[in-house]
């Protein structure tokens, strides 16, 4: 069992659209797959078209328990299901501030999933606070989405410093180029520059194409709707990086 | 998961018109599949209430109670024996329960399914409705089987498929149980699970005339000789075999100690016949025995000479076609059809109303009492005698007592209160099986050695070969000691005040019970 975070500090740059389409190749692969929407603005449920809300009665990622495993619900693809987007996470943060072992709730509340799914994929909300602590004491590998622009750079090499001063492995973060313009002179020279720079730099980038934006007009995974679209082969390549190198799969 | 039947008439139109206006839905692009069905030939996996059965591209065994998924892997084919599966849970979990036998194809089914997603709203995917039609070939104009429906929940819906499942069985759609695919598979070409057992449940009742209750055992003991023929003929594994000539040792068992049953000279010209044909197939399974344990004896040798032994067993394995076209031209003689034929006329005849054998009108639990009690008897002397002189010919005497006391308590285990009589074979066979490794160990010995002349000793390798059976003979008798060994405190526990008490309770004459 392996739980890997598609996790940014910065909001817009393909998290949730590399989270959908891996679990869904993942998925495919014949992996049992979670994937968690963490997320307040639940992008994830929305392409899955599962309404954002947890059940009533049910219970959330705050207290965990028997109501997480209620709150699950199956996607229309075999072998993925989703824990939906919950509104109360937008208080995540004060919430957790509250509770004993504050920086371990999360992994608290997966704990009696790992034993039902082969792989669980979180979509991670933009922040650095006590929720990304969460995440990080929850998972096994941080998966970075990464725009080769300077200002990503300096995004990264703050959340490399945080890790390092707060104790966590940096050598579990691994990143990947997401919406490479390749047209841009800007994003090819730093692409090259970055692979140099960090560790952990997958080699398959996905580049910016209309399919990946097409996602919520089809409410579905790119390779879903659009399998040989060069999106679909981009995100399978990344995929079957990830397997390589995160879950050393060979 | 749940399955529906159709309503008499009732075709997949009408399961789409059952659905539209109240239940949103897409349909997917229609599946075809066979699903071929394995077990091994005496249903070791329907006793466990397992089936197996081979899907595109996928090995699947199935919980038969509820169709629950209990393992798979992937595989081009069904293998022919559970050796040669893949690593891995799935054949933890088969090798143990197929053993040495073969995975033989039941039956096929050919289905077509279609599957109808029901959609909400937001044509979210919330439950699937596998609409199936299966025959026992593919084709078209073949005729089907049935047609059933499969209602798969969507997990975090459950509403929806509780009001599908409603509306279906207002429509007329009655539950289905998943086993009922199975078994019609099975019907449609004419097997029934569990139609074969190499030990057969022998039915008596307690007054029957003995003569009578002895043709019933024999009677079912043909069958089982009957039923392994075509199986040792097509050499599919060595279980037909063994079956076989289980049937054929039982049958003498009851030929000499039911005694006085039939007229001597019955009794006398088939014991004799059943003696010659079982001798018949004792080399084949000689030599079955010992291909079977090749691995095991391989780990029985140091790592560098584990190899070594490839020729002897190469030798064995061309001894063992020989001997199997021996058994081959026996199972076709004129004089094996003439002995069966002869005894089948011999079971059929009616008894006669004034017979002259001494017992043959006596109740069969009278009978089968005094059998039992004389022969625990024997075994208790005898054993009581072999401990005390620990001679190896004493124990191999004591190793066919146990095995007439316990063909005994088989036949007539009908006739008395089964808890009790299943706690006796149990702490028999504790003793018999501490008896027959002896006996093995020290038949393997003999065995290697008389192989050993036969191997032609010619190069490097064979001669290397002969180092290795020599080892192998050695580590044999060593554990041949350690078993000895152990005898005593079996037999102890066989002989404990509280079993003798089960037997002179259960089958003592009434006198004997009450004075002691």
């Amino acid at each position: 069992m392996t739980t890997l975070a598609l996790y940014s500090n910065k909001g817009g740059v393909g998290k949730t659209a590399a989270a959908v389409n891996l679990a869904y190749l993942a998925a495919q692969a014949g992996l049992s797959t979670l994937i968690c929407d963490l997320d307040p603005q639940s992008s994830t449920s929305f392409y899955f078209r599962v309404k954002p809300k947890l059940k009533r009665k049910a219970r959330g990622l705050v207290t965990g328990g028997k109501g997480v495993d209620r709150s699950i619900k199956g996607t229309d693809y075999e072998n993925l299901d989703l824990l939906p987007a919950d509104f109360s996470h937008r208080n995540l943060d004060i919430t957790f501030d509250r509770l004993k072992r504050r920086k371990h709730r999360l992994d608290m509340v997966l704990e009696p999933l790992r034993e039902e799914y082969d792989l669980i994929v979180l979509d991670c909300p933009p922040t650095i606070n006590i929720v990304a602590e969460n995440v990080f004491n929850a998972t096994d590998h941080l998966l970075v989405p990464l725009i080769p622009t300077t200002l990503s750079v300096r995004t990264h090499e703050q959340l490399l410093a945080f890790l390092e001063e707060n104790g966590y492995a940096s050598d579990s973060v691994y990143a990947f180029f997401s919406m490479v313009d390749r047209r841009k002179k800007l994003h090819r020279d730093m692409a090259i520059a970055l692979l140099g720079r960090f560790d952990g730099i997958l080699q398959s980038p996905i580049p910016y194409l209309s399919h990946v934006e097409q996602m919520g007009l089809y409410r579905k995974p790119v390779p879903a709707f659009a399998p040989s679209s060069p999106a679909a082969q981009a995100y399978q390549a990344l995929w079957a990086e990830v397997q390589k190198e995160l879950l050393n799969v060979r | 998961m749940a399955r529906f039947n159709l309503p008499e008439g009732c075709d997949e139109q009408q399961v789409e018109e059952l659905l539209t206006g109240d239940f949103p839905f897409a349909v997917e692009e229609p599946v075809v599949e066979r699903r071929a069905i394995y077990d091994t030939f005496d249903w070791r996996l329907f006793n466990r209430s397992l089936s197996l059965y081979h899907a595109g591209h996928e090995l699947a065994v199935r919980r038969l109670s509820d169709g629950k998924r209990v393992g798979s892997l992937a595989a081009a084919s069904a293998p022919a024996f559970a050796w040669d599966l893949a690593e891995g849970p799935l054949k933890d979990r088969l090798e143990p329960i197929i053993g040495v036998r073969a995975l033989l194809l039941l039956a096929e089914m050919h289905t077509l399914s279609r599957t109808y997603r029901i959609l909400n709203a937001d044509r979210k995917t919330v439950a699937r409705l596998v609409y199936t039609e299966a025959s026992p070939a593919p084709g078209r104009d073949v005729p089907l089987a049935g047609a059933y429906l499969t209602l798969l929940p969507v997990r975090g819906y459950p509403k929806h498929a509780r009001q599908l499942a409603a509306h279906l069985r207002q429509a007329g759609f009655t539950p289905a149980e998943w086993k009922d695919a199975y078994l019609a598979a099975l019907e449609g070409v004419g097997r029934r699970p569990g139609s074969y057992t190499a030990k057969p449940d022998f039915q008596l009742e307690p007054d029957m005339r003995s003569d009578l209750a002895t043709k019933r055992i024999l009677r079912q003991l043909l069958d089982v000789m009957r039923a392994n023929q075509a199986g040792i003929r097509a050499d599919i594994d060595t279980e037909f075999l063994h079956d076989f000539r289980t049937a054929i040792r039982r049958t003498r068992s009851a030929l000499s100690q039911i005694r006085n049953v039939f007229p001597p000279e019955t009794t006398q010209r088939f014991g004799g016949e059943f003696r010659t044909l079982g001798s018949l197939t004792n080399q084949l399974r000689d030599l079955d025995v010992y291909l079977l344990a090749e691995s095991a004896y391989r780990a029985e040798l140091p790592p560098t000479i584990g190899d070594d032994i490839v020729p002897l067993f190469d030798y064995l394995r061309t001894q063992r076609e020989q001997a199997l076209a021996d058994v081959i031209t026996g199972l076709d003689s004129q004089d094996y059809r003439r002995i069966l034929r002869d005894w089948e006329t011999f079971l059929n005849e009616p008894v006669p109303e004034t017979p002259e054998a001494a017992n043959a009108a006596l109740p069969i639990i009278d009978l089968a009492r005094q059998r039992i009690y004389r022969r625990y008897r024997r075994v208790v002397k005898d054993g009581n005698h072999a401990l005390e002189h620990t001679q190896d010919e004493l124990l191999h005497a004591l190793r066919i007592d146990c095995k007439k006391l316990r063909y005994l308590l088989e036949f007539f285990e009908s006739l008395f209160p089964p808890k009790k009589v299943a706690r006796l074979i149990r702490q028999l066979k504790a003793l018999q099986d501490n008896l027959g490794e002896f006996n093995d160990l020290s038949v393997q010995q003999a065995y290697l050695l008389r192989i050993a002349e036969e191997l032609p000793v010619s190069d490097t390798r064979s001669k290397r070969a002969l180092v290795a059976t020599g080892y192998l003979v050695e580590t044999l008798a060593r554990r041949q000691q350690v078993v000895k060994a152990s005898f005593a405190k079996t037999f102890t526990d066989f002989t404990s005040p509280g079993n003798q008490k089960l037997y002179r309770q259960l089958f003592a004459t009434t006198e004997k019970r009450s004075t002691s």
